[in-house]
């Protein structure tokens, strides 16, 4: 059994050309939706889309990383597809460039005189300027590239080798990456999201986060692995037990994105301070009170009531529907969490949903590509045989 | 996931080590763990422990004795500092008791074999750290007899006495859930076992006293397919509690507006506090245990070494509120969170501070090296060392937060007073009595669950296997 080479079948390519097919889509509506509501309005919607499609690799790398030291059949099948996720990271930093580029209308505190006309933007200062924001993104980068391509390098020369003492390298290496990850992740979605209102901010934010990016990486790896499981070699290999396994994952990272969500509200809603509370004055209001009763519906309430049941998470199909559906909803997470703090009231428009159509465009062509390109399994796992023969035990 | 008996793909010993030592089979197995709470002859060195253990327990008679005659005004607590030693305790306690719902509820919903040996005297260890935390809020009110009518929450037609937008209510209702589910699901687990103690026992009072705890257990079919229906309902039941009972207790300070206590990250780093903390008592309890009853076959270097890895991985999440804290609270800008992060670092208390980061953030990184793991003294001193350090995390939010509040001429300091300790040392005699006691009379590890470890146990589970 150990002797196939798991080359990746056809619909893997069909994934390339989806993922070309929606860059094209994408930029056509993102010029349509440019010319209706200009400048400001496509960088508030690409700090959306490119925040989500970044957290979607960063999650898979930090999930990735857990997998190397935990082990586990869920971590075998899914090493692929995680790795995949993460080799779109230098991708991803240079498609940072239109935020820098948009600055000036994401980030009021950039504004020369900013500081001047208001002192809790001026305490910020030290932190919250220009060179130093753009340093920490240039290092926040560095980091995750440096992991993720390291992880990836070791882990083909395992397929190619198979010297024993790499898994030991990868687990090490995953140690003090997850440190890393959480660190640098933190500080990033401080950087990028929290700071668009410079007087907010909430301890939570960090966690929060990153449970969302975990969410959407299972999301995304069970999306994949379901559509990999219908046709040579997958279908071989994945049972209704791997995808029983990677709902249960789904659903603990389901509930701790909405614990971590509803302590952050409850916290602050107690409090009512004048910090804090204009953050959640904003989404209950001008219509997005909309969006945050979508949120607790379909992001949590549905969802959620649907993984309790053992029988939709070992149905792949149904399971596949959930994932693709979540992944919808972090989208909509994260343009709760951008739009108001543009605009008052709700007025999304065609730009809001072209431009996560044109970036997940980019980050599926080059997902697809590099699952092609290595075998669908790790080849020299230790663990591989056990997850293999998962369903027996 | 399943059999992940055998490590994956290190060569580290620790991680090579088996969940259950080789060598041994159904009989043995039941011989080592039953002949404990059998013997005859009550080792010496319990009896010591014992008594050590009651005495302590005998000086917090005496210390809640003079407080229900005195008043709490023996207590150090006092304007600005009103909530002390008692809170800080009970959430001492509370989070103590976290590792056993985690190893016997999480652990169990994920087939990790190496909670089989370990989660019975974790359990035990849970439900006598909700003893002790219980006695503090119960006590604080001054005048027991009276707290359920402030605490318990009745129905409220009055609109008189509970405050249910206060978490403390919340806190009784989360702590009384937790503590029931935790002794059904202790009980529950036990019940097997017991019926092998009294089938064992030779003299008739013991046969009886473990019959009767046994509620008629005759190992049929349908006995195990209840009680497997069962555990796992309760395990279900008591994951949802690992988060819930302190994210509650974590609520009572972050609902509020004081700077250092009102902080969104509060439930999830509470969490995380607590599991660290509960796996250091753990590891406190199993490595003289292991050694004095010679159980090292069950409780084996593996398990060591996992414990020691989760202590490191919650460890690092509370190292990360810490520096969440800190970043934020001069981030925040506002003057009041940056003079009390401030305050934490430079003030009188700063010694309490500097040592909570010291252990937490500093000491815990030597827990990376594999060989520090295995080694089972320094392991013992650190798993102290990280008791002692979350102790000073709740004394450092519960009294830097309060002794300086936003008006300088409230400002004040606080010492606790003789009362303080002696209660408190008082309810580590009660947490170490009671343990004296489960290790004498009941079998410490689940003897019908390691030998489902043994390969002669694996061929028959492949037909009755429930998922």
């Amino acid at each position: 059994m150990t002797t196939d080479t798991y080359h990746s079948p056809e619909s893997v390519s069909g994934l390339q050309k989806l993922g070309i097919a929606a860059v094209v889509v994408g930029l056509v509506l993102t010029g349509v939706g440019y010319s209706m509501t200009g400048l400001d309005r496509f960088y508030q919607a690409y700090l959306v889309a490119w925040t989500f499609w970044l957290g979607v690799a960063l999650g898979s790398m930090a999930l990735l990383m857990v997998q190397h030291l935990s082990g586990g059949a869920w971590g075998v099948v899914l090493r692929r597809p995680l790795e995949a996720a993460a080799s779109t990271l230098p991708v991803m930093a240079v498609l940072f460039i239109p935020i820098y580029l948009g600055m000036h209308d994401l980030y009021h505190w950039s504004h020369e005189g900013a500081a001047e006309a208001d002192a809790i933007i001026a305490a910020k200062a030290p932190y919250l300027n220009t060179p130093f924001f753009l340093g920490r993104t240039v290092f926040y980068f560095a980091a995750w590239i440096l992991i993720s391509q390291t992880l990836l390098k070791w882990s083909k020369q395992q397929d190619e080798t198979g010297d024993p003492g790499l898994a030991d390298k990868m687990a090490y290496l995953s140690g003090g990456g997850l440190v890393v990850y959480t660190l640098t992740v933190t500080f990033a979605v401080t950087d990028w999201l929290m700071s668009v209102n410079p007087h907010w901010f909430s301890t939570m934010w960090g966690p929060l986060f990153m449970a969302g990016q975990g969410l959407a990486a299972f999301a995304l790896g069970i999306s994949v692995l379901v559509m990999l499981s219908k046709t040579a070699p997958m279908s071989h290999v994945l049972t209704s037990h791997h995808f029983h396994d990677l709902g249960k994952f789904l659903f603990a990272f389901l509930m701790l994105w909405t614990y971590l969500m509803f302590s952050q509200y409850l916290i602050v809603y107690s409090a009512n301070l004048q910090e804090e509370a204009p953050h959640y004055i904003d989404r209950n209001n001008g219509g997005y009170e909309y969006v945050t009763y979508a949120l607790m519906a379909l992001h949590f309430a549905v969802p959620y009531a649907l993984l309790l049941s053992r029988d939709v998470k070992r149905g792949i199909g149904s399971l596949r529907v959930i994932a693709v559906w979540l992944l919808v909803m972090r989208v909509v997470d994260y343009y709760w969490q951008v739009a108001p703090e543009f605009h008052k009231t709700l007025s999304a428009s065609v730009i809001d949903v072209a431009l996560p159509i044109a970036l997940g465009g980019v980050f599926l062509t080059l997902y697809a590509m590099r699952l092609k390109s290595h075998p669908l399994l790790p080849l020299n796992d230790a663990g591989l045989e056990k997850a293999l023969t998962h369903h027996v035990h | 996931m399943a059999n992940n008996v055998h490590g994956h793909g290190s060569s580290s010993a620790s991680l090579n080590a088996p969940v259950l030592a080789p060598g041994h089979d159904f009989e043995t197995i039941t011989e080592a763990v039953a002949q404990i709470p059998l013997a005859k002859r009550t080792p010496i060195g319990w009896v010591l422990g014992f008594m050590g253990a009651f005495g302590l327990f005998m000086m917090l008679q005496a210390a809640l004795g003079k407080l229900v005659m005195t008043g709490v005004g023996i207590w150090g607590n006092n304007v600005p500092v009103g909530w002390a030693f008692d809170i800080i305790n009970f959430v001492w306690w509370i989070g103590i008791g976290h590792a056993g719902t985690l190893i016997s509820a999480i652990l169990l919903l994920f087939k990790q074999q190496w909670r089989m040996s370990i989660s019975r005297f974790a359990e035990a260890m849970t439900i006598f750290a909700v003893a002790c935390a219980a006695i503090f809020p119960l006590f604080h009110t001054g005048r027991p007899w009276l707290a359920a009518y402030w605490l318990f929450p009745y129905p409220n037609t009055m609109g008189l006495w509970p405050q249910f937008r206060s978490p403390l209510i919340w806190d009784v209702f989360a702590v009384t859930t937790y503590a029931t589910v935790s002794i059904v699901f202790w009980y529950v687990g036990m019940v097997p076992d017991m019926a092998t103690m009294r089938d064992r026992a030779v003299s008739m009072t013991k046969k009886r006293v473990y019959g009767v705890l046994s509620l008629g257990w005759r190992g049929s079919a349908r006995h195990w397919h209840r009680y497997e229906v069962a555990s796992l309902i309760l395990a279900g039941l008591s994951t949802p509690l690992v988060l819930s009972v302190h994210t509650v207790v974590s609520f009572d300070f972050a609902v509020s507006v004081l700077p250092g206590w009102h902080a969104t990250i509060f439930p999830p780093y509470f969490v995380a506090g607590a599991i660290y903390a509960g796996f250091a008592m753990v590891l406190t309890l199993a490595i003289p245990l292991r050694v004095a009853y010679k159980l090292e076959d069950f409780i084996t270097m593996r398990h060591i070494d996992n414990m020691a890895k989760v202590m490191l991985a919650t460890g690092m999440m509370v190292a990360y509120g810490y520096a969440m804290e800190a970043f934020y609270g001069w981030y925040s800008s506002n003057p009041y969170e940056q003079f009390m992060i401030w305050n934490r670092m430079t003030g009188p208390y700063a010694w309490s501070y500097w040592m909570l980061i010291a252990i937490n953030a500093g000491m815990i990184q030597f827990l990376w090296f594999q060989k520090v793991r295995a080694n089972l003294k320094l392991l013992f001193v650190m798993s102290l060392f990280v008791s002692v350090g979350m102790w000073l995390e709740r004394f450092v939010i519960l009294v830097t937060t309060l002794h300086r509040d936003f008006v300088p001429g409230s400002w004040g300091m606080y010492y606790p007073t003789q009362w303080d300790f002696m209660t408190f040392v008082g309810t580590i005699g009660l947490f170490l009595t009671l343990f004296f006691l489960f290790m004498r009379f009941v079998p410490m590890i689940s003897m019908f669950e390691v030998r489902t470890l043994l390969p002669q146990a694996k061929v028959k589970s492949e037909h009755g296997h429930g998922n």
